[in-house]
């Protein structure tokens, strides 16, 4: 079984880091999502799902708005749920185990985006002779086949013999090595919350911010709750601000004709 | 809100088939090839192969086209789709024989690109992908599988408003898109999305980031902790404090991510290895 979960988690990541589909890939790289094949595949569902929804609450900020990703939530989580599931481990300790290798994935998407330049030239020269199907091949092919040698030995690899290696390196850590990456796991949430509010955060909308980190502390309200309230009050002050303004009617009722008659 | 446009008789050569191929080719492989030299620029350029190759039958033509979308290009694979659906309409308008330069076309794509990214930052990475994810991690988190599902929203949802934004850029084309920033639905929209974006990321927040100081100490008599005396203050401050800091870094000093992950890194193993948390 270990060398078909191996298998399976280096082509997971192959697949999904070599990007198909831009939110749909994506999708395919939360912890959360690819716990459920690795669920069945090792025959414990609720396990595999509770391990990754806890990972994945670790990354449900990173967002990477044009730079470098922060973390490669993927990475982390195609290598710490099998280890954790094969090892028995809980899912606090499965989050110890994905937190380095989140940082790590990071570099492997550098060398990805490095590499991609060279399909860059050759797209070039493929142009110049009008040749669709060569830039098909820059555009998908090429990059996808570096990609396997990129991604796949690493992780099987690291699946395949790492189950052995981890409960050694467990039974070894001192404890205050566990326990300090138990603590990141906890803080590296606000980084992910940190670059949200930076990118979304106008500074006249911060208050809001705070309205839903004191509904969730003083009130109590669960994620779905403050999704739903949330929606409200962006609904309410939109609505409100635009009480009088006719031309937001106006302009979702006929386009691009109606900016010049205020 | 395209009716005004559907009145005039446009000519056309490209069918809805053209832009919906164009549209597929972009949302499923525009990051595939993203490389620092130049980013989306491979992806676009294919992307809009088909579409080029239907408007300039004649080779030398093609070949020209095709190299003047191989700019850099680097957008939001969302929102910078209506940028596929401008440029298919600039060419097209080009190919019909009216007077539009290289360079007009490279303009447009280079000038709104920064402009739609940062929408689609907001709309999409800032306030779609907190909300499914983490709606849908609270469905799992107890064994459940429903999970898995709602996350597959953030692949639907974003794709459709996609398609969207191309058919618009194609039809509005680039004049109406420049006025589109400006105007008011779409400030409205970033307005709406941020404040449920920002709502939900102090939710989550207060429900996910945890650092606690449990240092002891007797204090009048009795036995307390660093945390229970935090907490009496405001509960979270230390997490708010964190996240507050982490965002006023990054105003002030730029996007340094690793930089944040070291520090934090750094400061929590130093912090277990002393007691501190």
């Amino acid at each position: 079984m270990n060398l078909a979960v191996a298998i399976f988690a280096g082509l997971w990541f192959w697949f999904v880091s070599g990007c198909w589909g831009y939110t749909f890939h994506y999708v395919l790289k939360q912890p959360l999502v690819m716990a459920l094949p690795f669920g069945i595949l090792m025959g414990d569902i609720p396990t595999a799902m509770i391990i990754g929804a806890t990972i994945e609450l670790v990354y449900v900020g990173m967002i990477s708005p044009g730079a470098n990703i922060p973390a490669d939530e993927c990475f982390a989580g195609v290598i710490s749920i099998p280890l954790a599931l094969l090892a028995g481990a809980d899912p606090e300790t499965a989050v110890v185990l994905a937190v380095p290798f989140g940082l790590l994935g990071t570099f492997l998407d550098q060398l990805r985006r490095t590499v991609n330049a060279r399909w860059a030239h050759l797209a070039d020269k493929y142009a110049a002779n009008g040749d669709e199907k060569g830039l098909f091949r820059c555009a998908f092919t090429y990059p996808l086949a570096a990609g396997f040698v990129m991604r796949f030995p690493v992780v099987f690899v690291a699946v395949y013999f790492g189950s052995g290696a981890l409960e050694r390196l467990l039974s070894y850590l001192p404890e205050w090595v566990m326990h300090g990456i138990s603590v990141t796991g906890g803080v590296l949430p606000a980084l992910g919350f940190a670059i949200l509010l930076f990118v979304i955060g106008q500074k006249m909308l911060l208050p809001f911010f705070f309205i839903g980190f004191f509904a969730v502390k003083y009130l109590g309200i669960n994620t779905m709750a403050a999704a739903v309230f949330g929606v409200c009050i962006a609904l309410l002050v939109v609505l409100i601000s635009n009480q009088n303004k006719q031309e937001l009617i106006a302009a979702l009722g006929s386009g691009d004709s109606d900016d010049d008659d205020e | 809100m395209t009716e005004a446009m559907q009145n005039e008789i446009k000519e056309s050569i490209l069918t809805e088939k053209d832009i919906r191929t164009a549209y597929f080719r972009w949302y499923n492989y525009c990051e595939i090839s993203n490389s620092y030299e130049r980013m989306q620029t491979v992806a676009f350029c294919y992307a809009i192969s088909g579409i080029l190759k239907k408007l300039y039958p004649v080779k030398e033509e093609f070949k020209a086209a095709l190299q003047r979308h191989l700019n850099f290009f680097n957008s939001q694979g969302i929102w910078g789709s209506s940028l596929l659906g401008v440029a298919a309409a600039l060419e097209e308008e080009k190919a019909l024989g009216k007077e539009i330069s290289d360079e007009t076309i490279i303009n447009v794509k280079t000038g709104l690109m920064g402009p739609m990214a940062g929408i689609g930052d907001t709309i999409d990475w800032g306030t779609w992908k907190p909300l499914f994810f983490s709606i849908a991690a609270s469905f799992s988190i107890n064994g459940g599988i429903a999970g898995f599902f709602i996350c597959f929203l953030f692949a639907l949802v974003p794709f459709l408003e996609g398609w969207y934004l191309t058919r618009l850029g194609y039809r509005l084309g680039r004049d109406a898109i420049s006025r589109l920033l400006e105007g008011g639905w779409i400030k409205q929209l970033i307005m709406g999305s941020g404040i449920l974006g920002l709502f939900m990321v102090g939710a989550l927040t207060a429900s996910n980031v945890t650092l606690q100081i449990p240092i002891a100490f007797t204090m009048g008599g009795t036995e307390t902790t660093i945390q229970t005396i935090l907490d009496s203050i405001l509960p979270g401050l230390v997490p708010l404090a964190l996240v507050l800091g982490i965002y006023t870094y990054f105003r002030t000093k730029g996007q340094k991510f690793g930089r944040v992950v070291f520090f934090l890194l750094a400061l929590c193993m130093v912090g277990s290895l002393i007691g501190l948390f």
